[in-house]
C-alpha cells in the first residue's frame, strides 16, 4: 500500500512541476521589469532634455516627422532655439508655450488634452471596452450553447459512405495538427 | 499612341460592362452559358488592359510628350529604367497599374475556376467586374492618363526627385498594389455568399488561400515601404506613422485577423459571419485608403498632386459600405450558427481574443489617423496626431498580440488537454524569463523593451519547439525524411514559421525603437568625431554631374578604435532642377547586430564643411529578414497541397461537422 | 419570413445607412480643403518684433515702423514661387509708400550672395534685411516660403497669405487699411 502511495504522490508532485517553472518563469520575468522600472535613471543632460522637447514638435516643414527626427535646416534651428531657451531657465511647457503661440496647435506631435481635441485621449479607451464587452458577450453565449450530447449507448451507427468520411476527416486532422 | 491608348481603355470599360452584365444576369437566371462567356471575357480584359499599359510605357520610353502626363512625368535626360518607373510615378499612371493588376486577379479567378466552381462564384465574378468597371471609368473619365497637350513642350519635366532617387521604386507599389487590389477577391466572394444565400462553409477555403496570398503580397509591399523609408530618406527611421502608411498597415491587420478567424470557422463551424464581415470590412479598408492617398484630404508624404477624383473615391467607399455591410444586416438572422465552446481557455478563445486584438489596434490606428479631420470638421481646430500618440496606443495591443502568438499554439482545440499545454509551455517560458534577465541585466531602462524581448524570445521558442516536435512525431509515425514530415502538417508548420518570423520583426522593432542612438556633428575636411565606438573623419566633397541631376557625395572615412580600417561612408545630396530642396540619399554600413547610417543634411563653404547626422540602429536588419520569413511562410501555407482523390478544400469543412459525431461517441 | 425577422432586418439596415451617412459627412468636409494650410494664430495679435540687418544699408527695428502698415514678406532665392509675386511687391512700393506703407522682404534660409543676385536680376527696390539663424521666421510660424504678413499702425497683424500674394488682393487689402483704419 505504501509505495503505491509514494508512486501517486510522486506522479503527482511532477505532474504539477511544469505550472510550477512557468509560474517561475513568470514570476522571474516580472521581477526583471520592475527591476528596472524602479531603478535609478540618470537624471536628462541638456542634450537630452533638447531632445525630449524636440521630440514632442511637429517639424513645421516636414510631414509626419518630429523636430527631434527631422533633418530639415528649420528643425535644427528649432532645437537650437529649444537649447538656448533651456539655458536662459525656461521650462519645457514655456518652450512649448512659444512655439504654439507662433505656429498654433498643430505644431504639438499630440493635441492639447482640453477640449474636443482630448477625445483623442479617451476614444481608444471606449472603443477597447466596446471591443471587449462584445467579445465578452460573444463568448458567453458559446459557452452556454448546448453541446452535442451522445444519444443512447454506444457509438453511433455509420454508414460506410460516413465512415470513409470519417476517415479522410481523421486523416486530413492528423495532417494539420500533427502534435 | 495617346489615341490608343485612349481606345484601348473605352473597349476595357466595355468589356467588363458586358462581363458584369453577363455574370450578374446569368447568376439570376441560372444561365451557365452567359456566365461561361463572363468568364472568358476576363482572359481579353486583361489582355486589353495590359496592352493599355505598355502603350503608356512605349510612350514614356520614346518621350512622346504629346500626352500630359509623359510631359509631366518624365523627361529627355531621365535614364530610362526610371522612364519606366514613372509609369506608376503619378496619379493617373498609377491607376492604370491597378487596373492591370485588378484585370490579372480576376483572370486569375477566371483560370482557377474553369472547372469545379462554388455556386457563389457567378456572383463574385460580377462583383468584380463591378469594381474593375468603377476605375476604369475613372481612368477613362476624370483621371485620364492619356490626355493630351494641344502645345507639346520640347523636353518633360521629369519625374518628382524623390521617385527616382533609388530602384526600389520599382518594387515597392507593385507589391503594395498587388496586396491592395487583391482583397477585392476575397470581397467578391463574400458578397456573392451573402448574395447567392450561402453564408455556409463553401466559400471559406477558397477565400483562405486567396487572402493568405494577397496578405503575402501586402506584407511584402508594406516591407518595401519601410525599407524605402530607411534607406532613401534619410532620417534615420522606417516608419514614421504617416497618414497613407497607417491607412496600408489597416487592411493588413484585419487580414491578419480574418486569417485567423477563419480557422475557427473551418474547424468548428463558428463565427461565419464576423468572417465575412472581415473581407468586406478589408477591402472597404483598402478603398478608403485609396480615397486618402489620391482625395488630398490628409497632409502626407505620399500625397499625389491635388485632382479632381476624391468625391469619386468617397462615392465607391461608401457604395461599398452600403452594400457589404447592408447584406451583412440583412442576412444577419439567417447566419447565425449554433457554435459551443466548452472553455474560453482554448484554441477558440484564443482566436477571439487575437482577433480582438488586432481589431483595437486597427481602429486605434484608424481613430489617430482620420482625428485631425474629424476635429476640424466639428471644432474648426487644426491639430496634429504623430508617433506618440499611436507608439503608446499600439505597444500594449502589441505586446499582448505576441504574448498570445507565444502560448495559442500550445491551447488544444476544446480545452482537451490543457495540462499537455503547460508542459509544452516550460521551455518557452524559461527561455522568455532568461532574455528578460538578461536584457534588465545588460543595461536596458524601458521596461516596455525588457517586455518585449522576453514575449519575442517566448514567440520564437514556442514556434520552434512545435516546428521540431512535429518534425519528431510525424518521422516516428512514418518512415520518412524530416520534409515529408513538415509537409504533411504543412499549413501548421507554416503558420509557425510566420510566427517566428514575427518575433524576428518584433526584436527588430523593439531594438531600434529603444535602443538606437544618434548624433549631429559639424565637420570641417579633415575633421573627426567618435561615434558609435568608431572614429569618423570628413575627407571632402566629390561632385558628379548627371544628366538629370548633380549629386554632391561626401565621403566619410570609418576606423575602428584600434586603427583598422572599416570603409567609407558616402551620404550624397542630390540637387535636381525641378526641386528647390537637395534630396538627401544616407549611406549605410549594415551589419548582422547594428547599422552605421550617415546623413548629411547641409553643405557649408562649398563643401569644405558639412553638416551631418550619424546614427547607430541596433535590429533593424532583424526586421528585413524577419518580415521576408513572414511572407515566405504565409507562401508555404498557401502552397497547394497534394492533388487528393476526392479533390477539393471544399469537402474539408463538410468532414469538420461529422467530427463532433465522432467525438460525442467516443466520449 | 416572420414579421419579427423583417423588422429587426429594417432596423440593422437603417443603423448601417445611418453610419455610413456619418463617415461620408465627415470625410466630406476634408474634401473642399486644402490640408497644407494651416491658419496662423497670430492673425489679430501684435506682430513679433525683430531687428534685422538689411543686405546693404543700416538694421531694420519692426517696432520703429509703429505708425505705419507694414507688409513683411518672408521670400527666398531658391523659391521659385517667390517669383511670381515679386512684380505685385514691388507694385505695391512703390503705389504706397507714400501713404506710409512700407514693404520689408525677410530672406529666409539663404546666402547673402545669392540674395544679393536676386535682387539685382529681379530688380527689388524695398528694403530686404537677412533673417541668420531664423529666429523671426520661427517667431512668425513660417511653414515655408512665401508667406506675406500684413501689419496694422496699432503694430496689429490683420493678414496672412501662404503663398504667392496677388498684386489685386495686397492692393485692396492695403486700400481697406487706409480708409478704414483697421
Amino acid at each position: 500500500m505504501s509505495p503505491m502511495n509514494a508512486a501517486e504522490a510522486l506522479h503527482r508532485a511532477r505532474a504539477g512541476l511544469p505550472g510550477l517553472l512557468v509560474l517561475l518563469a513568470l514570476v522571474a520575468g516580472l521581477v526583471s521589469m520592475i527591476s528596472v522600472a524602479v531603478s535609478d535613471h540618470p537624471p536628462a543632460s541638456q542634450a537630452q532634455q533638447v531632445q525630449q522637447i524636440a521630440a514632442g514638435l511637429h517639424c513645421p516643414v516636414c510631414k509626419d516627422l518630429s523636430v527631434a527626427d527631422s533633418p530639415a535646416p528649420l528643425a535644427q534651428q528649432m532645437r537650437q532655439e529649444i537649447a538656448q531657451k533651456l539655458r536662459a531657465g525656461e521650462s519645457a511647457g514655456q518652450i512649448r508655450a512659444g512655439f504654439v503661440a507662433a505656429y498654433g496647435e498643430s505644431v504639438l506631435m499630440s493635441p492639447p488634452r482640453q477640449g474636443v481635441a482630448g477625445a483623442v485621449y479617451y476614444l481608444p479607451l471606449l472603443v477597447l471596452a466596446v471591443g471587449l464587452i462584445t467579445a465578452f458577450t460573444l463568448l458567453r453565449r458559446w459557452l452556454r450553447a448546448p453541446r452535442p450530447e451522445p444519444s443512447g449507448a454506444g457509438p453511433p451507427q455509420l454508414s460506410a459512405t460516413q465512415r470513409r468520411a470519417v476517415a479522410r476527416a481523421v486523416a486530413r486532422l492528423r495532417e494539420e495538427e500533427p502534435g | 499612341m495617346g489615341q490608343l491608348g485612349t481606345y484601348l481603355l473605352l473597349f476595357g470599360l466595355a468589356v467588363s460592362g458586358y462581363g458584369l452584365l453577363a455574370a450578374a444576369v446569368g447568376a439570376k437566371t441560372g444561365r451557365p452559358a452567359l456566365v461561361e462567356s463572363a468568364r472568358r471575357c476576363a482572359f481579353g480584359l486583361f489582355a486589353i488592359v495590359a496592352a493599355a499599359n505598355a502603350t503608356m510605357l512605349a510612350a514614356l520610353l520614346t518621350n512622346d510628350f504629346a500626352i500630359r502626363y509623359v510631359a509631366g512625368n518624365s523627361a529627355q535626360e531621365t535614364p530610362a529604367f526610371f522612364k519606366a518607373l514613372s509609369l506608376w510615378a503619378a496619379d493617373y499612371g498609377s491607376l492604370l497599374l491597378w487596373n492591370l493588376i485588378l484585370a490579372g486577379y480576376i483572370a486569375a479567378v477566371a483560370l482557377r475556376f474553369r472547372r469545379d466552381r462554388p455556386p457563389t462564384f457567378p456572383y463574385a465574378l460580377g462583383v468584380l467586374f463591378a469594381v474593375q468597371a468603377f476605375y476604369l471609368i475613372l481612368i477613362n473619365g476624370p483621371a485620364h492618363p492619356f490626355a493630351s497637350l494641344a502645345n507639346p513642350p520640347a523636353d518633360g519635366r521629369g519625374p518628382a526627385p524623390l521617385l527616382q532617387n533609388h530602384p526600389l521604386m520599382a518594387v515597392h507599389p507593385p507589391f503594395l498594389y498587388l496586396g491592395f487590389s487583391g482583397f477585392t477577391v476575397p470581397f467578391a466572394f463574400g458578397i456573392a455568399a451573402l448574395l447567392a444565400g450561402q453564408g455556409s462553409d463553401q466559400w471559406v477555403s477558397v477565400i483562405r488561400r486567396w487572402t493568405l496570398v494577397v496578405w503575402c503580397f501586402l506584407t511584402l509591399g508594406l516591407l518595401l515601404g519601410a525599407l524605402w523609408s530607411y534607406s532613401v530618406l534619410g532620417w534615420g527611421g522606417y516608419w514614421a506613422w504617416d497618414p497613407v502608411e497607417n491607412v496600408a498597415l489597416l487592411p493588413w491587420l484585419m487580414a491578419t485577423a480574418f486569417l485567423h478567424s477563419v480557422m475557427l470557422q473551418e474547424r468548428r463551424g463558428m463565427a461565419r459571419l464576423w468572417n465575412i464581415a472581415l473581407v468586406i470590412g478589408a477591402f472597404a479598408l483598402t478603398t478608403f485608403g485609396t480615397f486618402l492617398t489620391r482625395g488630398n484630404v490628409l497632409s502626407s508624404v505620399h500625397a499625389f498632386a491635388h485632382t479632381p477624383v476624391g468625391p469619386a473615391y468617397l462615392a465607391f467607399l461608401a457604395l461599398v459600405l452600403l452594400a457589404g455591410f447592408g447584406l451583412v444586416a440583412w442576412r444577419l438572422p439567417e447566419l447565425r450558427t449554433p457554435s459551443s465552446l466548452t472553455s474560453a481557455i482554448s484554441r477558440e478563445g484564443a482566436f477571439v481574443a487575437n482577433n480582438v486584438l488586432l481589431l483595437a489596434a486597427t481602429a486605434f490606428i484608424l481613430l489617430g489617423t482620420t482625428f485631425p479631420l474629424v476635429a476640424e470638421a466639428v471644432s474648426g481646430q487644426q491639430i496634429t496626431v504623430g508617433g506618440p500618440y499611436f507608439r503608446s496606443s499600439v505597444t500594449p495591443v502589441f505586446l499582448l498580440i505576441l504574448l498570445l502568438a507565444g502560448t495559442a499554439p500550445l491551447l488544444p482545440w476544446r480545452a482537451t488537454n490543457r495540462s499537455r499545454a503547460l508542459h509544452r509551455l516550460r521551455v518557452p517560458a524559461t527561455a522568455a524569463a532568461l532574455v528578460m534577465i538578461a536584457t534588465a541585466w545588460a543595461g536596458v531602462h524601458q521596461v516596455g523593451a525588457v517586455a518585449g524581448f522576453g514575449l519575442a524570445a517566448l514567440v520564437f521558442v514556442t514556434s520552434g519547439q512545435e516546428i521540431l516536435s512535429g518534425l519528431a512525431i510525424g518521422r516516428h509515425g512514418m518512415r520518412g525524411s524530416a520534409m515529408r514530415a513538415l509537409a504533411r502538417g504543412r499549413r501548421r508548420h507554416a503558420g509557425l514559421i510566420v510566427h517566428m518570423g514575427l518575433a524576428l520583426v518584433a526584436a527588430g522593432i523593439i531594438a531600434s525603437s529603444s535602443l538606437g542612438q544618434q548624433s549631429q556633428v559639424t565637420l570641417k575636411t579633415g575633421q573627426s568625431t567618435v561615434f558609435a565606438g568608431q572614429v569618423l573623419r570628413y575627407q571632402g566633397l566629390h561632385t558628379d554631374r548627371q544628366p538629370q541631376r548633380i549629386v554632391l557625395t561626401t565621403a566619410v572615412s570609418v576606423t575602428s578604435p584600434s586603427g583598422g580600417s572599416a570603409g567609407t561612408l558616402d551620404p550624397r545630396m542630390n540637387l535636381y532642377p525641378a526641386s528647390t530642396a537637395p534630396i538627401g540619399s544616407p549611406s549605410i554600413h549594415r551589419g548582422i547586430v547594428w547599422d552605421l547610417y550617415a546623413s548629411v543634411i547641409s553643405l557649408q563653404d562649398n563643401g569644405d564643411s558639412a553638416t551631418f547626422r550619424f546614427y547607430r540602429n541596433p535590429g533593424v536588419n532583424w526586421l528585413w529578414f524577419g518580415g521576408l520569413v513572414m511572407a515566405l511562410g504565409g507562401a508555404a501555407a498557401a502552397w497547394p497541397g497534394r492533388r487528393r482523390r476526392n479533390s477539393g478544400d471544399d469537402k474539408s469543412a463538410g468532414q469538420a461537422r461529422t467530427r463532433p459525431a465522432v467525438e460525442a461517441g467516443a466520449r | 419570413m416572420s414579421g419579427r425577422v423583417t423588422r429587426r432586418r429594417a432596423r440593422l439596415l437603417a443603423g448601417v445607412v445611418a453610419v455610413v451617412a456619418v463617415i461620408v459627412v465627415l470625410l466630406m468636409t476634408g474634401l473642399g480643403k486644402d490640408p497644407s494650410v494651416i491658419a496662423s494664430p497670430l492673425v489679430g495679435r501684435a506682430a513679433p518684433n525683430f531687428t534685422l540687418p538689411q543686405l546693404d544699408g543700416p538694421p531694420v527695428t519692426l517696432a520703429k515702423l509703429r505708425g505705419q502698415i507694414v507688409v513683411i514678406n518672408f521670400w527666398a532665392s531658391w523659391c521659385t514661387e517667390c517669383q511670381v509675386e515679386q512684380a505685385a511687391l514691388d507694385q505695391a512700393w512703390r503705389r504706397f509708400r507714400d501713404s506710409g506703407v512700407v514693404v520689408i522682404g525677410v530672406d529666409f534660409e539663404d546666402s547673402a550672395g545669392a540674395a544679393r543676385g536676386y535682387v539685382r536680376t529681379d530688380g527689388v527696390t524695398y528694403p530686404v534685411v537677412a533673417d541668420a539663424g531664423s529666429k523671426t521666421a520661427l517667431a512668425y510660424g513660417l511653414r515655408g516660403v512665401p508667406e506675406t504678413f500684413v501689419v496694422n499702425s496699432s503694430g496689429r497683424i490683420v493678414n496672412h497669405v501662404i503663398g504667392p500674394v496677388g498684386g489685386a488682393a495686397l492692393t485692396s487689402v492695403i486700400n481697406s487699411m487706409l480708409t478704414g483704419a483697421q
